[in-house]
């Protein structure tokens, strides 16, 4: 009997949880007569079973619902909205019941008379002054009936999940003990299809937990259908991308930031019918929820086309609250503003409702989306609507991470949580330390700075080389800097809860364990900035505004400039904006001829600006230079960083290489002057004139424009897309064509043909055209036919 | 009242654990330690592919870790879904009792008393009967936060 029961209760709430939104589709199309049924359907199973069962309050709920269904189905009684609530309302009862007799509770005790009066009212009470909001709804992709499923306790398939971790261990111990024994091929074989199955049966037993984004989205009409008539919102919904699947945990994280951002969509976002009509907006407002998978994420979004949020009001309520001085208000930039919304108690509600307003903000749909490692993105425009973007990992359970080791012992991070990594010895770093805190100036933006050993109380064992320092940002704050003693590689993790114990530090998320056997803990990037009490977000970013003006207002145009080592040994800078690129390139490029240095790059030759080619040393960094027309290039022993120089140095000298020296961190460094840099190059430009062009008879064709000329510009040829008159024709001229005819008309003009063609063997013994993915031949033939 | 009971000795003195709780005792190979946690969390160990937190009890009672060469022993138990290792000095027995637990009698030490439940009469010695998961939620959790 108890099994009866439990498969009854089981049965109906799910049926309950995929019929809310049917419901709801049929008020917006009544003569949906597919829905009806299935409606229909569920109070008639209802009935029966717990007539069989014993559940007289369910018989009659169900029994009054099926009649006022199977009028409408007769066609004695239109689905008008009242009865559509009337309905939805018996649903719910039978929902609550279903609750009550599930955990063993007493059934509530409320009136359901009402609710079957409410049933037989049939519609004679005057229509209501709201205007009904019907959801129109569009479900793209759900499909009706779903493939055979059996129902499975969820514990059988983590028992299973586990046996199959332990084979994945056992596994991999097997696969180092045949490695220490002689090589065998056969037991090799044997040993790879084993293998082959456990990784084959790995996967599909990770699929069991994955559903599909359907369920997620199962409980949303009903919500947009109740809360638009609330509110008198007239609301169109449509709902894509439900078949995506996810991780069952990862469905139930999810729920309640979704159902959040609905709400608040719904409440604070689209405006009333008759503000819509004033603004020039449809009066029905537009909902959309996407899924869709992006590699190892979900992304949902949630748009509307509503008010959008109103940035001005969030910077005084900000200001309001104390949280931000007016001053540090008028820098923010419009995201930054735009960001507000998620700091705790602020919101753009002027008054607190019942939908939304509880005090529950942003802030912790925020902080529940990064918990499990997502990622929240707005995308406003005011007046025309919001865009929010839900970016959650596809399992909570296997992220990719990063396996650092600090003091002896490994951890992981979160790939997602890192930045960037770089030695410490690397010159756009600089550590300092003042009054215990550690600062790392990287490419002048000053990051606060712990060491992962001092965080967590270790040794810091003596090294060898250089220790790595993370960019970490944290899911809250801004990024910090992290130092460890080295990044040892990037993985899959497979991520698994720790005991409360361990947790409680705060500073770890998870624990994992690799293929070696030895727990791994998983760093927790909030929790250690928490932990080292580093400053929060609003004080540094608002102290980092307030430096920068505080130089502003000191009136010294600063700018970027490159910092390097002259081969001569001095060090030199030269405005960042010149370079092209830094490159390094073979010494033996380079040359000397009729007293001028130059290298050949890509096939041309390019001036070198400091007159240099001979070097003793095999690669030469060098810096590439434009000037609007004309490129030089210019050797360096080593490029240093970039930092702010005066536009203006401080000492000007106006003649000769140098424009001045400014004087950056107490180092006097000269500057490179471009005007005198640019003037001394030689005038005509450094082309080999013996070349001619190569002309491409067959310009419309694709591959000869955009596969053949980018090609030969590149290997220095001048190219020109079609047969120019005859006039100007060169002898020294290449045509290059395709078409047989094309190639007489080449010839007619006098010049040098090269014949392509499309097969990679030659159509018989008199063809003389070239295989046009042949490139040494048809570099030769360009080259050799020019006599 | 026929109720079976491990018999163990932790920080010097005789314990007895209800069976119920406990899963199995192991040895411990290699423990991995937690950084940032007190003494009394002795690392991460694993059993198989489960990951068990150990807890060093004796920590727990004396404020002193176990040097790890004394590692021996420790008692396996899932307590609020979470797999626990707590280390023991030794295990001696695991036999009936048919007394059952009896009330404590003198005055209990103040470090064993947030854990002792009762006494068991063994052999004609007491043995302080003591819950797993009063250890991890009473003592460990509280001396974590």
């Amino acid at each position: 009997m108890d099994e009866l029961l439990q498969e009854f209760i089981s049965e109906t709430q799910e049926t309950l949880e995929a019929l809310a939104g049917e419901v709801v589709a049929w008020e917006a199309d009544p003569s949906d007569r597919d829905r009806l049924d299935a409606i229909f359907r569920f109070f008639h199973t209802v009935k029966g079973s717990c007539g069989f069962l014993n559940l007289p309050r369910f018989e009659r709920l169900s029994h009054a619902a099926e009649d006022v269904l199977s009028d409408i189905r007769a066609g004695n009684r239109r689905p008008d909205p009242a009865t559509v609530s009337a309905v939805l309302g018996i649903m719910d009862r039978i929902g609550e019941l279903t609750e009550a007799v599930a955990i063993g509770a007493a059934l509530p005790s409320e009136n359901d008379d009402f609710l079957i009066g409410a049933l037989s009212a049939r519609g004679e009470e005057p229509e209501q002054v709201v205007e009904v909001a019907p959801v129109a709804m569009a479900r793209s992709g759900g499909a009706q009936s779903g493939p055979r499923t059996i129902r499975l306790p969820l514990s059988l398939i983590d028992q299973l999940m586990n046996g199959v971790s332990d084979m994945v261990l056992a596994r991999n111990e097997l696969s180092r003990k045949l490695r220490e024994r002689s090589a065998d091929p056969e037991l090799d074989n044997v040993f790879e299809r084993l293998s082959t199955c456990v990784a084959d049966m790995r996967d599909v037993i990770s699929k069991t937990r994955m559903q599909r984004v359907d369920r997620l989205f199962a409980a949303i009409p009903r919500m947009v259908r109740d809360l638009g008539r609330d509110l008198g919102k007239r609301i169109d919904l449509s709902l894509e991308g439900g078949d995506v699947e996810m991780d069952r945990e990862m469905v139930e994280m999810v729920v309640d930031p979704l159902t959040h951002i609905v709400r608040n969509s719904i409440d604070h976002g689209i405006e009333t019918p008759e503000k819509r009509r004033a603004a020039g907006k449809p009066e029905v407002g537009r909902l959309r929820l996407e899924a869709r998978q992006s590699g190892n994420q979900i992304v949902i979004a949630i748009a509307d086309d509503g008010a959008g949020i109103d940035t001005a009001r969030l910077v005084d309520k900000a200001i309001a609250a104390g949280r931000l001085t007016p001053d540090a208000a008028a820098r923010m930039s419009e995201q930054d503003k735009l960001d507000l919304i998620f700091h705790a108690g602020l919101s753009t509600a002027s008054k607190v409702t019942a939908i939304s307003g509880r005090g529950v903000g942003m802030d912790v749909v925020r902080a529940n989306v990064e918990r499990i490692g997502g990622v929240i993105a707005l995308d406003n425009q005011p007046g025309q609507g919001l865009c929010i973007t839900l970016r959650v990992p596809l399992t909570l359970t296997i992220i990719p991470g990063l396996i650092v080791r600090a003091g002896g012992q490994h951890f992981a991070i979160p790939r997602a949580a890192v930045v960037e990594i770089l030695h410490d010895n690397n010159e756009t770093l600089h550590i300092s330390e003042v009054g215990g805190a550690k600062i790392a100036t990287i490419r002048a933006v000053r990051h606060s700075m712990v060491d992962l050993e001092d965080v967590l109380g270790m040794e810091k064992p003596a090294q060898q080389g250089p220790r790595a320092i993370m960019v970490v940002r944290s899911a809250t704050g801004v990024p910090f800097a992290m130092g460890v003693s080295t990044v040892d590689n990037h993985e899959e993790l497979v991520i698994r809860p720790a005991s409360p114990l361990v947790m409680a530090t705060g500073v770890y998320a998870g624990m994992t364990l690799p293929d070696n056997g030895k727990p791994m803990l998983l760093l927790d990037a909030a929790g250690l900035a928490n932990a080292a009490r580093l400053p929060n977000i609003i004080d540094d970013r608002a102290a980092r505004q307030q430096e920068e003006a505080a130089v502003a207002q000191t009136g010294v145009e600063m700018v970027a400039a490159l910092r390097f080592e002259e081969l001569s040994g001095e060090r030199r800078l030269l405005k960042l904006s010149l370079i092209e690129r830094v490159e390094d390139i073979d010494a033996g490029l380079f040359g000397r001829s009729g007293g001028r240095a130059f290298v050949r790059l890509d096939g041309r030759l390019v001036p070198v600006a400091n007159g240099l080619s001979q070097f003793d040393r095999g690669k030469v960094s060098a810096l590439r230079l434009r000037d609007d027309r004309r490129e030089a290039c210019y050797p360096v022993a080593a490029v240093l960083d970039i930092v702010q120089m005066p536009a203006v140095p401080d000492m000007v000298a106006m003649h000769g290489m140098l424009s001045g020296v400014a004087v950056i961190e107490g180092e006097h460094l000269e500057v490179i002057n471009p005007f005198a840099l640019f003037a001394a190059l030689p005038e005509e430009a450094m082309v080999e004139r013996v070349r001619g062009r190569c002309l491409l008879a067959d310009s419309n064709d694709g591959w000869t424009r955009e596969i053949l000329a980018p090609l030969l510009r590149q290997a220095g040829h001048e190219v020109l897309l079609g047969l120019p008159g005859d006039s100007l024709v060169d002898p020294e001229d290449v045509v290059l064509c395709t078409e047989a005819d094309a190639m007489q008309a080449a010839e007619i003009m006098g010049c040098r043909v090269v014949h392509l063609r499309a097969s990679p063997r030659p159509a018989g013994p008199q063809d003389g055209s070239i295989y046009r993915y042949d490139q040494d031949a048809l570099m030769a033939a360009i080259a050799g036919r020019r006599g | 009242m026929d109720q079976l009971y491990l018999l163990a000795t932790l920080a010097g003195t005789r314990i007895a654990v209800e069976t119920g709780e406990v899963e199995a005792v192991v040895r411990l190979t290699e423990v991995s330690p937690v950084p940032g946690m007190g003494a009394h969390i002795a690392g991460l160990s694993a059993l198989r592919s489960r990951v068990l937190t150990i807890v060093d009890v004796a920590a727990l009672i004396r404020g002193q870790a176990t040097p790890v060469e004394q590692r021996g022993l420790a008692i396996i138990a899932n307590i609020s879904g979470h797999s626990y290792g707590l280390m023991v000095d030794g295990v001696s027995d695991i036999c009936r009792v048919p007394d059952g637990a009896l009330p404590l009698r003198g005055q209990l030490d103040p470090a064993w008393a947030p854990y002792a439940r009762a006494l068991v009469e063994h052999e004609g010695h007491p043995w302080l009967l003591v819950s797993l998961a009063a250890f991890i939620e009473g003592g460990a959790l509280a001396q974590a936060a």
